[in-house]
């Protein structure tokens, strides 16, 4: 067994010695192309969901120090009444970056850590459907942090809160250039998000083991399936905020400015539109492992289970109809807030559900006290205080008098906070399945010890303090020792942390080895396999199609060894037993097992030979070159300031940064489609509801409907900016149509070639695919070099994006649309250059991806065209 | 899936209704019955837009779940778009 | 009036609080591990174990019963506020007494108001006791937020949209505004006083302002910190 964890990557320590294995070579067979889990550059290369769990677990727990280092300096501020600190723009850009880092580059990451390792595992897949897709999203995910660090460097970080509204946001209120290159770091956090969705999404509805339908999910899977769903949806229109409000930094667009009328509102409705959902977005995930921990350390299994999972449905889809409960004092008319009420006071209901169903499932159990339950059971608590003041808010009239004020902060932070308890309590968990090793129980009490004490004495002050307005350093000297109490506890809180990091640390090298399932009671299926897993996770295909987990010999969607039942073996995991009194099979916490928590290791052994002997290679260093490139150009970018850059050496610096980077991304991408990466389908999984929809189209359907999101919210912009402006006053830009018509025209023809390029493809025919690409090609440029004549015409007659409202919505809008078309034709040309090659003839998959993008960028123009020339 | 004489046929509507929205504001409707022809107009995209998802991007022929999925997309940009345009009235 | 519904929804809060609390810390007591307890023993014949398809352990009576108790709870609370939001939000002018109008503007860092006259005074708002003040609140620049806290007043300011919001004072006294929307590196000081005045005091106050200046203030407005309420 101690093979497996060499080559599988036993920890998080790159510099750890292997261990040295007793016949060489021979499993260079199974390290799927990857250097050993020693070397540095095996976490460059790696495109394995668990190596990558480990990676945003670890970045993400150090952007919890970042963050907690900032609230700690805030609340040194509030030592004193006045501030003792620091200035008024240090302590804006301290509370905006608390609250950016620990929403965005924290909590979510470290959610996803777990979900990276766990989830695919737990599906009993081999992997997520896009391994190299997974890699690019940590490395978009920790170049977004790094830009963001830059930022501070730039003049000033942003101050204007993590909720940037506008048009505080706008380059008139926040000058600095760091102020941009904090939102364009958010910019690539969300594609980053974006291209994770794309990922679990079509692992979780494809890659599921037979027998495993969506009702017998775990619920820890359930949960991550929830949140990326909300997330696909949510962080589009994020997507398009950051988009608008980069332009008007960037470029001078007018959306935010305060001659808009409608500008401070859009951004209100953007924002919370994403920003609601966005907290269950990082809730869900704690939500999963306080039931699984739960189960375990219990003994039982979730009372009422069918609710619970309709709970977090109603949650997940309500979650998009409550964002104006954050309007409430906002010019908003009565009916609307009514409304918003009701449905606000109508998603705390599952909740409550929810929580009795965690508290029901402890009676009857056999309840071990330690750490990861302590931390699941406290994080409930808080969660159950944190939401009884939340229906507070919820009740509009109280919300007139709590809006703004620490109650808020102490009932977000109660319920956030309150998830990463929860997700600690996961770290505990999962630990010695993802390093091989237990942690110190005792050291793990003491931080529980101390972190429940700090985070009380720090959140629960401000309920009693809930007067002083948020972001504000300043209050009446009765409610000093309320703040005061509030620091000490920061510090505890934050003390408690570092006795976390040396227990982990430590354990690391020194703590007690164990075997597959060191948790009496765990049952799911990621307990099943050693501990590191191995690569492929499992020794043959794993199935629940007998009622319990089996593992059978697996069959690749490109044939293979056919499937046969292993005579008369039944996996010692299907005994149901597991009775106490008679010493079956369950095992005591944190222990070593000597019996069958695991898999017999012959088995393993003949599973191998089968499927193993031509792995190919799943290592590629594109992933992390693109991450590069990504940081680059939009560091080069931020330079940029009402659509020009400085003089000198400055301006010189950022154009040759940003250039650079756009070459360094795109030669990153043409060489991640072009390099060999073979990772095939399931043979036989759970499907639903995408059966008959491979793996790769789906991903495609997947993004193109973030895709629609976004657009949809750029019109619904458009739309509303213009209502707010009078909708038949508005002026429109284009002094005729024909232009717009061309275009149509033109685009139409060319979805018409992408449909015949299809058909040649599937015919073999190489030069009707050659032609008719070409002309799509053709038909495309002229797209753009109509626009361009137009916008030329329009620049000259001195119309241009700063000219007024109208123009910027025209501008920008259609110019975004011009930038998916842009895309496109990198595209074709890539495809060109394959197809002169021989490719795609008789395979045809990759020119229809590609037609389900054009024909998607064309029927958006089949909107805009009458929205901006005609109507 | 080969079906060329089918995507052709599409192709062909799709320029004529493209034209017909130009028609319309030509012959002067924006001007004289603005509402009337917006709904008219956006019609025509509408029908555009769903013979290119049906058949261009085959939607017709694959797991209804995947418009669906679509439909989830296109329902939450409505749903604000209608609810903050109405918020501010 | 915000004061009762407050107390209320804290009373309420604790003792549900304290009830589900009380419930969890007293089961996870009794069911721990070791403790002898005949229906512990039942319940080991039925264990999670590993590799099983997974499962709910059923029951669900004590679920509905207390979902649904905790529906009715907080329904009946949002029910019963809403009548007080009906009321707040039927204006000034619902009252018996003829408000007085007062524009509120919100710029970095301060508060301008302006009379029914057309006077306009920077940092100070005064009022008589007893009318309903009705204030309409709009920013010159960024995104701000108006609260009197002891007043129990407050709403949005925002750029290019007009909130209105109104409030009556009984006694006569000081009270601080405040800033409650992040606006900028003067937020934590961006305050006004607000000057509750006997109606006779007032009427005079009211009379003079006339003579003097438009934009002169009669107390300069506090530069941070905060004034006594």
């Amino acid at each position: 067994m101690s093979d497996e964890r060499d080559t599988a990557g036993s920890g998080t320590d790159p510099d750890a010695d292997p261990a040295p294995r007793p016949d060489g070579g021979s499993a260079h067979a199974h390290d799927h192309g990857l250097p050993p889990a020693s070397s540095v550059r095996r976490w460059f290369l790696t495109t394995n969901h668990k190596d990558i769990g480990i990676l945003y677990v670890v970045t993400s727990l150090f952007f919890l120090v970042f963050g907690g280092v900032l609230a700690l300096l805030i609340r040194m501020q509030m030592w004193e009444p006045g501030g003792a600190v620091m200035s008024g723009l240090a302590y804006n850009q301290t509370v905006s970056t608390h609250g950016l880092i620990m929403v965005f580059w924290f909590l979510s990451p470290f959610a996803f850590g777990f979900a990276n390792y766990v989830v695919p595992l737990q599906i009993g897949a081999d992997d997520l459907a896009f391994p190299r897709l997974n890699a690019l999203s940590y490395w978009l995910y920790l170049a977004s942090g790094v830009l963001l660090g830059v930022s501070f460097f730039q003049g000033a970080t942003f101050a204007g809160g993590w909720t940037m509204y506008a048009p505080l946001n706008i380059p008139l209120y926040t000058p600095q250039v760091g102020a941009s290159t904090a939102v364009l770091a958010l910019l690539l956090f969300v594609v980053s998000v974006t291209v994770s969705s794309v990922n679990f999404l079509t692992t979780m509805h494809r890659m599921r083991a037979k027998g495993l339908t969506l009702r017998r999910l775990p619920l820890f899977t359930w949960s991550i399936l929830l949140t990326v769903w909300m997330m696909l949806f949510a962080f589009a229109a994020l997507l398009a905020a950051l988009m608008i409000l980069s332009a008007d930094r960037l470029l001078g667009t007018m959306y935010f400015a305060t001659e808009s009328p409608g500008g401070s509102m859009l951004w209100t409705h953007l924002f919370w539109f994403f920003g609601h959902p966005e907290v269950y977005i990082v809730f869900f995930p704690a939500l999963g492992a306080m039931a699984e921990i739960f189960q375990t350390f219990t003994g039982r299994r979730l009372v009422g289970r069918k609710w619970f999972i309709a709970a977090m449905v109603l949650v997940a889809l309500q979650s998009f109809i409550v964002w104006m409960h954050h309007m409430f004092l906002t010019s908003i008319n009565l009916p609307i807030k009514t409304l918003f009420m009701a449905t606000t006071i109508g998603i705390s209901l599952p909740f409550d559900l929810m929580v009795f169903a965690l508290i029901y499932t402890m009676l009857k159990g056999r309840i071990r006290f330690k750490t990861p339950f302590l931390f699941a059971f406290g994080g409930l608590v808080v969660f159950i205080l944190g939401g009884i003041t939340g229906v507070f808010l919820g009740a509009v009239v109280l919300d007139y008098e709590m809006r703004g004020t620490y109650w808020v902060v102490a009932h977000f932070h109660y319920v956030m906070v309150g998830g990463v308890t929860a997700l600690v309590g996961g770290l505990y968990y999962w630990f010695p399945k993802i390093t091989g090793r237990m942690y110190d129980e005792f050291l793990g009490k003491v931080q529980f010890g101390l972190y429940f004490l700090g985070f009380n004495l720090l959140y629960f002050p401000m309920f009693v303090a809930w007067e002083t307005p948020r972001r504000v350093f300043d209050y009446p000297p009765e409610l000093l020792p309320w703040h005061r109490a509030a620091t000490v506890g920061g510090f505890l809180l934050g003390i408690s942390f570092l006795v976390m990091f040396y227990n982990l640390y430590t354990s690391l090298w020194n703590g007690e080895e164990v075997e597959g399932n060191p948790w009496e009671f765990g049952h799911t299926a990621e307990w099943a396999v050693p501990s590191p897993p191995p690569l492929e996770n499992f020794p043959g295909r794993a199935s629940y199609e007998r009622g319990f987990l089996d593992f059978v010999d697996r069959m690749t969607a490109d044939g293979g060894e056919p499937e046969e039942e292993a005579d008369g073996y039944r996996s010692p995991l299907s005994d149901g037993t597991g009775a106490r009194p008679d010493g079956g099979s369950s095992t005591p916490d944190g222990g070593v097992v000597t019996g069958t928590g695991g898999l017999p290791a012959e088995r393993e052994e003949g599973g191998m030979a089968v499927s193993h002997a031509e792995e190919p290679s799943h290592a590629s260093i594109w992933p992390f070159v693109t991450g590069v490139g990504a940081f680059l150009t939009l560091v080069g970018l931020s330079g940029v300031q009402g659509g020009s850059l400085p003089g000198g050496i400055a301006g010189g610096f950022y154009l040759g940064t940003a250039l650079a980077g756009g070459l360094v991304t795109l030669g990153a991408l043409f060489a991640m489609g072009y390099e060999s990466f073979h990772a095939p389908e399931m043979a036989v999984a759970e499907r639903w509801p995408f059966a008959g929809v491979e793996n790769t189209k789906l991903g495609v359907w997947i993004f193109l409907a973030s895709d629609v999101v976004l657009f949809g919210a750029f019109i619904g912009s458009y739309v509303f900016v213009r209502f707010a402006y009078g909708w038949t006053e508005w002026h429109i830009v284009p002094h005729n149509s024909l232009p717009g018509l061309i275009n149509t025209y033109l685009l139409l023809t060319s979805s018409f070639t992408v449909i015949l390029a299809m058909v040649a493809a599937e015919h073999g025919s190489r030069k009707g695919l050659l032609a008719s690409l070409t002309a799509t090609l053709l038909l495309g440029i002229g797209f753009l070099v109509n626009k361009g004549i137009e916008w030329a015409e329009l620049l000259h007659e001195g119309i241009w994006v700063d000219s007024s409202i109208s123009a910027s919505t025209f501008f920008l809008t259609t110019g975004l649309h011009g930038a998916h078309v842009l895309a496109g034709l990198v595209i074709t040309v890539y495809l060109i250059w394959r197809a002169w090659g021989g490719a795609y003839l008789g395979e045809e998959g990759p020119i229809e991806y590609f037609g389900l993008y054009w024909h998607f960028v064309d029927i958006v123009w089949l909107f805009l065209f009458p929205l901006f020339y005609i109507l | 899936m080969a079906n060329t004489r089918l995507y052709t046929a599409i192709f062909v509507a799709l320029f004529v209704l493209a034209t017909a929205q130009v028609a319309v504001e030509i012959a002067g409707f924006v001007e004289s019955t603005y509402w009337v022809a917006f709904g008219g107009i956006m019609l025509l995209s509408l029908v555009k837009a769903l013979a290119v998802a049906g058949y261009y991007q085959h939607l017709v022929y694959e797991p209804r779940s995947v418009t669906y999925l679509l439909g989830l997309g296109l329902l939450a940009a409505l749903a604000l778009t209608i609810a903050a345009s109405y918020s501010i009235t | 009036m915000f004061r009762e519904i407050f107390v209320v929804f804290v009373v309420l809060g604790t003792v549900v609080g304290v009830v589900v609390l009380g419930y969890m810390l007293l089961n996870a007591y009794r069911y721990r591990d070791g403790a002898d307890r005949e229906d512990v023993r039942k319940a080991d014949g039925d264990r999670p174990t590993l590799g099983e398809l997974p499962e709910g352990s059923g029951g669900g009576r004590k679920l509905f019963l207390s979902f649904g108790l905790s529906t009715v709870v907080v329904v009946s609370l949002i029910v019963w506020t809403y009548g007080t939001l009906l009321y707040v939000e039927g204006g000034a002018a619902a009252q018996a007494e003829d408000p007085l109008d007062v524009e509120v503007v919100g710029f970095q860092f301060g508060w301008k108001f302006t009379y029914p006259n057309g006077e306009q005074v920077n940092g100070v708002l005064r009022v008589p006791a007893d009318r309903p003040v009705r204030l309409t609140v709009k920013s010159e620049d960024v995104f701000h937020n108006f609260g009197i806290p002891s007043l129990r007043v407050k709403t949005d300011a925002i750029p290019g949209q007009t909130t209105e919001t109104w409030f009556m004072a009984e006694e006569p006294g000081t009270h601080t505004a405040q800033c409650f929307e992040l606006c900028g590196v003067g937020h934590s000081a961006m305050n006004a006083e607000v000057i509750v005045m006997e109606p006779a005091e007032y009427r005079e106050w009211y009379g003079s302002l006339n003579e003097t200046d438009g934009n002169a203030s009669s107390v300069a407005a506090p530069a941070g910190g905060v004034s006594t309420p």
